[in-house]
């Protein structure tokens, strides 16, 4: 954190320290140079004087120069006029060496240096070095002529600049150091004047940054800045149109997106409620949906055939060979034939495939795939099946008997019918015939009419008491000849029950009916009725040849009939106890049989009692 | 004299077409379904069989083909009379040798002519088959 701050406070205080920093240098550069041109200039300064001095000097005549016992000597007439600063000594040494008069600064002893030899070197310049302070000393020399001989040399020693400053130059740099100092704050405010409006840009930026809003920048700003800033303004405004532009294009198409997804799943939903199954397949034949109800059929998962052609997955190989006839088909060469085929591992269905071409909304002509109906006819080929066999039984059932009518009434106009005995015997079994017939006919609309629904069935309150005294008062008249004995148990207070009472009549009848048919001599046929709580149950009881548990479920079926000899020589048509069950079922009441072969029959049908149906309507 | 089996599962048929045959000079005997006419067939040989389709126990069709595939020693031919018109039964009957169909309801008069004629056309094989 701390170290953060530290680079933020140096991010935002960078250009004064720079500033400060460059001023510095600036100091140093400026002094550094002022330094140096000083000290060459004072070298100059000091081989100009000392050289001209030299030469003068030198042509002195030898005797100023080194006057005799009590004449002044031109040195020392020097020494008086010359007060420079940088003069170390002045000195006359004959040819070997030895000083002959001198002048020096206080402190300086002239040091010994040989002089060359060589004429041509007699006039120079060399550094020597002060044994006593270890100062550098820049020395002139030059020859000295007696009467045109060499009588010595002159050497001249002035002090070689030192590196360091002089009292004298400290407050001329001084000067210029603190002039540069002053210039520094003020060039440090005018370019900060200059680089606020950018500042202020770029802490508005980091806001527009941070905010992800787009707003105008405003910064107080002159001349080209103020015309980068208008232009900048310009850049954010037209950005600003594009995103709001682009916003409500992204607002449009997420809206759209959705109701594209709202329909597309209400599509999906509709194909996969289509009590069909369907495929879709695309130009190439490959499979680009299919319903779950068609993934069931053919035992595959959706997500494993969608994309691949029915060849990869299909087990059937019709179907692989009827679809792979819609790949690549054109308009014109699409056929509609369906085929029939049953599932391996259900091979009792027949279901029927039918192409369907699926053409482009915007082009009627071009074909974008093709829509395989597979449609499951297994319950309509029973459906179909059982009505024709409904319709084969019918007509056998009603052949028969108006055979026997025929045959009969034939034989009657022929010789051998013309005996009183064939004609009596001719006269009950017409009439017997003649009432199978008008029953069977009488059944066969009245379960036909309850099978189709437009059975009206007219549900009053029927006294059950009265309905089943006259049932039972008819059967035991009819029953009469047949030597079998009649029960009625009823008790004395029976509900009434919501029933049409012509069907139940029918009902009661064809048990009752039946009880006598297949009873056997000297049996009972009894018919009972008691109350529970919400039903009343009525009985149908006989101890005739019963019937055996295998014929028990089946015997409500239409047009069953025992194989037994005993049943089979009465006559019957099968659909007695059918319609009895369906008119029971009609009235949401139960019919159930429980029988032994050889001891007996017993039939409980199971009505709600009226006020139960009342309190349930309510 | 000729031996005809009826075999029907109602009485008043048999009943009517024994009055009939009887009248017109044939024996016959009667069965009520398949299985008695097989038991019959073991004791007795007719000359002429008529039988229903729809009966319990041996259907008329499961008789016939068992006579005409197992019981090979008889020759007699067979009148199926019945009131199923379906074409299957056409189809199985006429597969097999010396069967007839005909669909109730039938003239008795009518039967009886088809029956003469039956053995008219079989006389001499019979005579042949007695000589031999």
């Amino acid at each position: 954190m701390r170290l953060n701050k530290v680079f933020s406070a140096w991010n935002k205080e960078r250009l004064g320290l720079t500033m400060i920093i460059a001023s510095l240098a600036v100091i140093a550069v400026t002094v550094f140079l002022l330094f140096f041109y000083q000290q060459k200039n004072e070298i100059a300064h000091i081989r100009d004087q000392g050289t001209n001095l030299a030469r003068v000097l030198s042509r002195l005549p030898y005797e100023q120069l080194v006057p005799d016992q009590g004449q002044q000597s031109a040195l020392s007439v020097l020494k008086h006029g010359y007060t420079d600063t940088d003069f170390a000594y002045l000195t006359v040494v004959d040819t070997s060496g030895r000083p002959l008069t001198e002048i020096s600064s206080p402190g300086v002893i002239v040091p010994r240096a040989p002089l060359p030899s060589d004429p041509t070197s007699w006039l120079g310049e060399r550094d020597l070095s002060l044994g006593s302070s270890g100062r550098v000393v820049h020395e002139f020399h030059a020859p000295v002529f007696d009467t045109g001989r060499i009588a010595g040399h002159i050497r001249l020693g002035y002090f070689s600049p030192g590196f360091g400053l002089k009292p004298g130059q400290i407050p001329y740099f001084a000067t210029f150091a603190l002039l540069i100092f002053l210039l520094t704050p003020i060039f440090y405010f005018l370019l900060r004047r200059e680089i606020r409006p950018l500042q202020q840009v770029n802490s508005q930026m980091d806001i527009l940054i941070e905010k992800a809003h787009l707003a105008k920048v405003e910064v107080a700003a002159t001349g080209e800045l103020r015309e980068f800033m208008d232009r900048f303004g310009q850049v954010i405004d037209s950005a600003r149109t594009r995103i709001q532009q682009l916003e409500t294009d992204h607002s449009g198409l997420v809206t759209t997106t959705k109701l594209i997804d709202y329909k597309r799943t209400r599509i999906e939903s509709v194909l996969h409620s289509l009590p069909d199954s369907i495929m879709v397949l695309d130009e190439s034949g490959s499979v680009g949906m299919l319903n779950a109800k068609l993934a069931a059929l053919l035992g595959v998962r959706p997500a494993e055939v969608l994309g691949k052609k029915p060849l990869e997955w299909c087990k059937d190989q019709n179907i692989v060979e009827f679809l792979a006839g819609y790949a690549g088909k054109s308009f014109r060469s699409f056929s509609t034939d369906s085929i029939e085929f049953s599932p391996a591992d259900a091979p009792e269905k027949t279901i029927v495939v039918t192409p369907y071409p699926l053409f482009s909304p915007k082009t009627a002509s071009q074909l974008l795939g093709t829509l395989v109906l597979f449609r499951d006819i297994s319950a309509e080929k029973v459906a179909r099946q059982s009505s024709g066999e409904f319709i084969a039984h019918v007509a056998h059932e009603l052949k028969t008997p108006l055979n026997i009518i025929a045959m009969y009434s034939e034989t009657l106009q022929s010789e051998a019918g013309r005996t009183e005995e064939f004609m009596i015997e001719a006269a009950n079994v017409i009439h017997d015939e003649s009432e199978r017939v008008s029953m069977l006919i009488n059944n066969i609309l009245n379960i036909t009419k309850i099978e189709m629904g437009s059975m009206g069935i007219e549900r009053k309150r029927v006294k059950l008491r009265d309905l089943l005294e006259d049932a039972f008062k008819d059967c035991a008249r009819v029953g009469k000849s047949e030597n079998l004995e009649f029960r009625l148990d009823l008790p004395r207070e029976l509900s009434a029950v919501a029933a049409d009472k012509e069907l139940l009549r029918i009902a009661i009848n064809n048990l009752l009916t039946n009880a006598i048919k297949y009873n056997r001599a000297g049996g009972t046929v009894e018919l009972a009725a008691e109350e529970t709580a919400t039903s009343v149950l009525i009985h149908i009881r006989d101890n005739g040849v019963g019937i055996t548990a295998e014929e028990q479920e089946r015997i409500f079926d239409k047009f069953y009939r025992s194989e037994r000899d005993d049943i089979r020589a009465k006559s019957g048509h099968g659909l007695g106890l059918s319609l009895a069950r369906e008119i029971i079922l009609l009235h949401h009441g139960s019919l159930e049989v429980t029988s032994k072969p050889g001891e007996g029959t017993e039939f409980t049908i199971e009505i709600t009692k009226e006020s139960d149906l009342l309190q349930q309507a309510v | 004299m000729k031996r005809i089996l009826i075999v029907d599962d109602e009485p008043h048929i048999i009943r009517i077409l024994k009055l009939a045959l009887v009248n017109a000079g044939y024996t016959v005997d009667e069965a009520y379904n398949g299985e008695q006419a097989l038991a019959y067939l073991e004791q007795h040989q007719p000359d002429l069989m008529i039988t229903d389709i729809d009966m319990p126990r041996m259907n008329g069709r499961e008789l016939c083909l068992h006579i005409r595939q197992k019981l090979t020693e008889h020759e007699f031919g067979i009148f199926i009379l019945t009131a199923r018109a379906e074409m299957e039964h056409r189809e199985w009957s006429s597969a097999l040798t010396r069967v007839s169909f005909l669909e109730k309801p039938v003239s008795i008069m009518k039967l009886i002519v088809s029956i003469d004629a039956y053995f008219q056309e079989n006389q001499p094989r019979e005579e042949h088959k007695h000589a031999g």
